[in-house]
């Protein structure tokens, strides 16, 4: 019989047991009530989140590297949304994460990902002159279709009031989101620029739990910026980008960037309320369901704008049950999509969501991340839903009347 | 007009607000009592009877009664449908308006303005769905539905059904700023939960808590009981989901033999809500000058009350019916000293026990100014302070307690001799035995835990564990000291692990202490069973090895120097003789003191004679304050003697003694002609030496069996009522005409003889209805009106149609219909 040892000298326990409210394990209730919140709801497999917590406490660092919970869970903080204690999961399971002792447990395709991010700025590999090459090529095209020579995707431009920092996707198979962003820029009628030295919105130092990695990419994104003089860091749809730089970033950085961070959909809610943007809700005949990414949800508090934005451009949002601060992960949370070893594993922790689309009896669904939208396309795929995933933005750029 | 300042204004009529109103009126102080409902009782009023086959001692019934006694007393004003509206202060005193336009000057303010059970919004329990789904509901919801006896039809066809219960909605959380235990609710659901399978035998239930607070008067034997008849699950659901297809309600929880999360499908959520203090308390602490805490009780350190008023009940803090009356009765008794009402006389009082608590008991008499004696066989050997009479005895054998309240007469045998004391009341305080094993076997080298909160911080060891329900069920005052001092070794750089089934915090203090221990660093590791842990002695001190509840299949391993053992009590071995000298019962788990809630907590069916400390409950050092607070005052401001018009007749006594045996008061004793008298302060009125004096010698002004009997008209149905619970269950029903409600004092009034000249004299039928067994304040009045009934069935030509006998509370007003109408009364 192996034994585990009690033991709260464990650089795990010293790093969760600083007194602060949310951070402190210690004060777990052992109350369960994280246990029936879990995403994965009873679906075979997983994180049991108590258990998570517990052995954090009781410094079982073998055994919550060892066990299966540490990357199986989704970082989705659903669990402790209602934790009477204040206990907030994705710390926890980062931190563990984070640990030396975990570092044979991140996944290949993470570890890579980091790699090349902090090699090169994106972390599909794309390198700057491959940027520049593209998305010149891609204002061309840009202006083109506008038919107007003025409609561009600039790129490098100091002293423009936005830069938008895209997601990966933008630059790689998803190059015409991209364009549907550069519209919306157009319609707002203001300076704005991509910068290639920064491509990249994402930050899976977060994932793994390494802060000076989380903070290394952080500060490829924010002196960049900074140095363009810009006023409002623009985000591409991206939760966990997001989260990390609007809720973490001041944290990792020990300071405050020198510009403002929107995501996209909440800049296009802002300029349609000051009348600048207008949408045709006719462009999209049909109610749509809205799912929450955790990230800008339940983590960060984005539960409004890419709602009403999305009522903008459709006829009405229908809410998936449960919803915002309850909202169920689409499954792909917390770096699983991001391993490509978990197809499969992804439709067990995505069932929950899948039942739930199906429950809205639509055909149409948006959500505001660009990872969320992958899982979910793949649900409805996998499930047989026929449902068509949209981002929120990309819907708004269709909408817009010019 | 000048302001008379003998008034008391008291604001809430609950159990609180009555037992304090009443003590004052007793005292011929002027109470004004202001109710914002339209009936007096609080939310005990509307409580729903818990009895099964048995009483199961909520207390609740007790709201009824003391409504009725409260509404009947002369010196007690009740405004209903009223509450505070302006006041002034003035002087020592208030100028008070109320909401009704009335004005009242009153010299004391006393709050008992009770609580509002706690609403599981939806904006802050959102995983609850509580609003969505009709099949979760509160402890409140399911009370009023076994009220209403309408939970078969809301359950609908789902056979059998399966109900879960979740504990802790609402209390115990941080996050929505209500960290405190309330209390009372496990023993709700613990009620709720007995009631429950004796209405749907087959019902399946599951009680989710997080530490389920088995705490008080028989509620262990209740839990244990249970446990073989429903499942017990550490850890609380927070989400409710529905299932698409069935309807029916889904929970996920932990499965430890998988270990993994499994759904359980339920066809009824029960909420166990806490307790938050009432709105009108939150809309008056301004005009009063009051400042709650944070949580809008009293119960802590920074609530502050201003001069002249005072809190009791539930307003002060979460606790239950009968710590409600207690409170009141204090509150009332702290008024009257601090108006200046002097005692009306010291009292001589024979503390009875060895322990501890005995002394503590005897000092805090004696303190008060009563002069106290204490049998004690350990007699400690500092001197009572000047001025205080107190006198520690060592009684050698104690031979008989004879007498009533104030003439207590105790013959002791100490060294072959015989000596006599006399006292006008006795407090018993046995002391219980502690069972540890420490000293002894594996455990050899390990302390108990009172030893180890003695050690000072600087000579602990590095590491201890403290085993904290190893060896017995957990115990409120061990559980305190574990806290404690694991907190102090704790913060001084030691690591101190509690291996523990539970916690039991039981109310705010215990909660904090808690939630300072984990935040101190104090670890908690949970087992299922005593069997889960190993413990293994090693050169240096201890190994224990455990399977941790929450970590199931990771047995973990514990290294320390010093290991702390908890400390169960358990029934002294002088326990059952004490119990026959003072002609008391023991509870079921053998401690003094009958579960019967209409003498709890202190008292006793014998006037004179009191519970303190371990040998009748549990509690810690501030519950013994509090009832040594609530004993005192009974015995400094007792109220006026009731005459219940009971005499002997000694021309037809023919000094049989029955009477004398059987009185379940003893307040019946032979005088110095060596006949029976029946002594006023100590008769409760029960009328049973009456229904039982073969001599027909006892006469009584009121129910005499002639004057009983004839009550009921021809042809009417009698119904023969307890006064104390079918009558009122009765009061509120408007009663046809052939039905003739006889209130009498008590069910065992009730004899053959009475029935049937009731008969005789033209009734048609007779239905003896009283208290639920185990509830009747003499105590076996239920027992025996059921056993003449039955012999009175024995009785060819009486059929079960004719006469019949049902236990109906005070409360079961729904009940007493249904009798009636099952009774095809035409
Ligand atoms: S997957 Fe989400 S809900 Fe489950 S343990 Fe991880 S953070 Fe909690
Ligand atoms: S919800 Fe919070 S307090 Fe309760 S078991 Fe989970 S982490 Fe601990
Ligand atoms: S008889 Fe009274 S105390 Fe007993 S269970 Fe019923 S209401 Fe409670
Ligand atoms: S008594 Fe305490 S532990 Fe029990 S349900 Fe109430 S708050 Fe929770
Ligand atoms: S009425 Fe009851 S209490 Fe009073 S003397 Fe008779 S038997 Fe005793």
């Amino acid at each position: 019989m192996k034994t585990a040892t009690r033991n709260t000298d464990t650089d795990l326990s010293r790093l969760l047991n600083r007194l602060t409210r949310g951070d402190n394990i210690d004060e777990c209730l052992t109350c369960g009530i994280c246990n029936s919140r879990c995403t994965w709801f009873d679906g075979p497999g997983g994180p049991i989140p108590r258990q998570i917590v517990r052995m954090a406490v009781l410094g079982l660092e073998d055994a919550l590297v060892s066990s299966n919970m540490l990357w199986d869970c989704l970082v989705c903080n659903r669990c402790t949304q209602e934790c009477p204690m204040g206990i907030t999961m994705d710390l926890v399971v980062t931190r563990a994460r984070g640990m030396a002792a975990a570092d044979g447990q991140i996944p290949e395709d993470i570890k890579k990902g980091i790699k090349t991010r902090l090699e090169l700025g994106d972390v599909n590999g794309l390198t700057k002159e491959e940027f520049v090459e593209t998305v010149e090529w891609m204002s061309e095209e840009f202006s083109d279709e506008m038919e107007d020579p003025e409609a561009l995707i600039p790129h490098d431009q100091a002293g423009c009031k936005f830069l938008y920092l895209p997601n990966p996707r933008e630059l790689g198979i998803n190059l015409m989101h991209l364009t549907a962003m550069a519209k919306l820029f157009y319609a707002m009628k203001e300076t704005w620029t991509l910068s290639s030295h920064h491509t990249d919105v994402t930050n899976w130092g977060y994932f793994v739990g390494k802060d000076d990695v989380a903070k290394e990419m952080a500060r490829m994104v924010v002196e960049p910026a900074e140095a363009l003089g810009i006023e409002t860091l623009v985000l591409s749809e991206c939760g966990h980008g997001y989260h990390v730089l609007k809720c973490r970033v001041a944290r990792l950085l020990g300071r405050e960037p020198k510009f403002n961070v929107v995501s996209i959909p909440e800049l296009c809610l802002s300029y349609a309320q000051k009348g600048i943007l207008r949408f045709d809700p006719d462009v999209h005949p049909y109610e749509i369901a809205y799912h929450d990414p955790c990230n800008v949800a339940r983590k960060s508090g984005g539960y409004d704008p890419p709602r009403q934005l999305l009522d903008m451009c459709c006829h009405g949002v229908k809410e998936l049950v449960p919803n915002r601060e309850d909202g169920v992960c689409c499954g792909g949370g917390g770096g699983i999509l991001q391993d490509s070893t978990t197809t499969q594993k992804r439709m067990i922790t995505g069932k929950p969501k899948a039942d739930q689309m199906r429950a809205t009896g639509l055909k149409h669904l948006a959500t505001a991340c660009l990872s969320c939208h992958r899982q979910l396309g793949e649900l409805s795929t996998h499930f047989e839903l026929g449902m068509k995933v949209d981002t929120v933005a990309a819907l708004a750029s269709e909408s817009l009347v010019l | 007009m000048t302001p008379s300042f003998d008034n008391v204004l008291v604001l809430g009529g609950g159990v609180a607000g009555m037992a304090a109103a009443r003590t004052l009126g007793d005292r011929n102080i002027t109470v004004h009592l202001v109710e914002a409902a339209d009936q007096l009782g609080g939310h005990a009023a509307s409580w729903a009877c818990m009895a099964t086959d048995v009483c199961r001692h909520c207390g609740a019934c007790l709201a009824r009664d003391m409504a009725h006694q409260t509404a009947l007393h002369p010196k007690i004003s009740i405004h209903l449908n009223t509450t505070l509206d302006t006041l002034e202060k003035i002087g020592q005193g208030f100028d008070i308006r109320l909401t009704s336009g009335e004005t009242i000057p009153a010299a004391r303010i006393i709050l008992a303005t009770g609580f509002s059970p706690f609403a599981p919004d939806p904006s802050l329990l959102p995983g609850l769905h509580f609003t969505e789904h009709d099949k979760v509901i509160t402890t409140t919801q399911l009370n009023q539905m076994l009220k209403d006896e309408t939970l078969t039809d809301f359950l609908g066809t789902a056979t059998p059904p399966e109900i879960a219960f979740i504990q802790c909605v609402g209390s115990r959380n941080r996050r929505l700023e209500r960290d405190f235990c309330s209390q009372v609710c496990c023993k709700i659901s613990l009620r709720h939960t007995r009631k429950l399978l004796h209405i749907l035998p087959d019902a399946a239930i599951t009680l989710f808590h997080l530490d389920l607070q088995t705490i008080g008067k028989e509620t262990r034997c209740l839990a244990a009981d249970l446990s073989l008849m429903i499942e017990m699950a550490q850890g609380i659901p927070a989400e409710i989901l529905e299932d698409q297809d069935t309807g029916r309600l889904r929970l996920v929880t932990e499965d430890p033999g998988t270990r993994s999360r499994i759904a359980r499908s339920f066809d009824l959520v029960v909420l166990s809500v806490g307790m938050s203090p009432s709105p009108e308390l939150e809309k008056m602490a301004s005009r009063l000058g009051i400042t709650p805490n944070h949580w809008g009780f009293f119960n802590t350190k920074d609530a502050s009350l201003a001069d002249g008023i005072y809190a009791a009940g539930c307003a002060a803090g979460p606790k239950d019916i009968l710590g409600s009356k207690q409170e009141g009765c204090i509150a009332a008794a702290k008024v009257l000293e601090d108006m200046g009402h002097k005692p009306e006389k010291q009292t001589d009082v024979l503390v009875w026990g060895d322990g501890a608590q005995a002394v503590t008991i005897a000092r805090t008499l004696a303190k008060k100014g009563h002069r106290t004696i204490c049998f004690n066989r350990n007699i400690p050997d500092t001197k009572a302070a000047s001025g205080q009479e107190i006198t520690f005895t060592d009684p050698g054998k104690i031979l008989s307690v004879d007498g009533v309240a104030g003439h207590f007469t105790i013959r002791h045998e100490t060294d072959g001799t015989k000596k006599t004391v006399t006292c006008k009341t006795i407090i018993a305080a046995p002391e219980p035995e502690f069972t540890t094993p420490a000293g002894q076997g594996t455990f050899s080298k390990a302390i108990d835990i009172d030893a180890f909160s003695r050690i000072p911080v600087d000579q602990l060891s590095d590491t201890s564990v403290i085993l904290l329900d190893y060896t017995g069920p957990e115990y409120k005052a061990a559980s305190r000291l574990a806290l404690t001092s694991a907190m102090a070794a704790q913060n001084t750089g030691r690591q101190v692990t509690v291996v523990m089934h539970k916690m039991l915090v039981h109310g705010a203090l215990g909660q904090q202490l808690y939630d300072q221990a984990r935040k101190a660093g104090v670890k908690f590791l949970r087992v299922n069973t005593p069997g889960d842990i190993q413990i293994q002695p090693t050169k240096t001190g201890f190994s224990v090895t455990l399977d941790e509840a929450t970590l199931p299949g990771i047995p973990i391993t514990l290294l320390c120097s010093t290991l702390a053992i908890g400390v169960s009590p358990l029934p002294g071995p002088d326990f059952e003789n004490t119990a026959g000298l003072l002609k008391q019962r023991l509870d079921r788990e053998g401690f003094l003191q009958s579960a019967n809630i209409r003498h709890r907590l202190t008292q006793s069916p014998r006037r004179g004679i009191y519970f303190a400390g371990t040998c009748h409950d549990e509690v810690d050092d501030t519950d013994l304050a509090a009832e040594l607070n609530d004993i005192m005052a009974g015995i400094d401001f007792t109220g006026p003697v009731r005459d219940f018009g009971v005499e002997v007749n000694q021309k037809k006594c023919v000094q049989c003694l029955t009477c004398l045996r059987i009185c379940p008061h003893n307040a019946i004793v032979l005088n110095e002609k060596s006949r029976p008298e029946i002594v006023a302060e100590a008769c409760f009125g029960c009328h049973l030496c009456v229904a039982n004096c073969p001599a027909l010698a006892i006469a009584s002004e009121q129910f005499s069996t002639d004057q009983v009997a004839a009550l009921a008209g021809k042809g009417q149905v009698a119904v023969l009522a307890c006064q104390r619970s079918a009558a009122l269950a009765a009061g509120p029903l408007d009663l046809p005409g052939h039905i003739r409600l006889i209130s009498v004092p008590c069910a065992c009034r009730i004899n053959q003889n009475l029935v049937l000249k009731t008969l005789l004299n033209g009734a048609d039928k007779v239905i003896v209805t009283g208290c639920h067994e185990e509830n009747c304040q003499s105590m076996d009045g239920t027992a025996t009106a059921a056993a003449e009934v039955d012999r009175l069935l024995a009785i060819p030509g009486i059929t079960p149609d004719k006469v019949s006998w049902h236990s109906v509370a005070a409360n079961e007003t729904r009940t007493f219909a249904r009798i009636l109408s099952d009774a095809k009364i035409s």
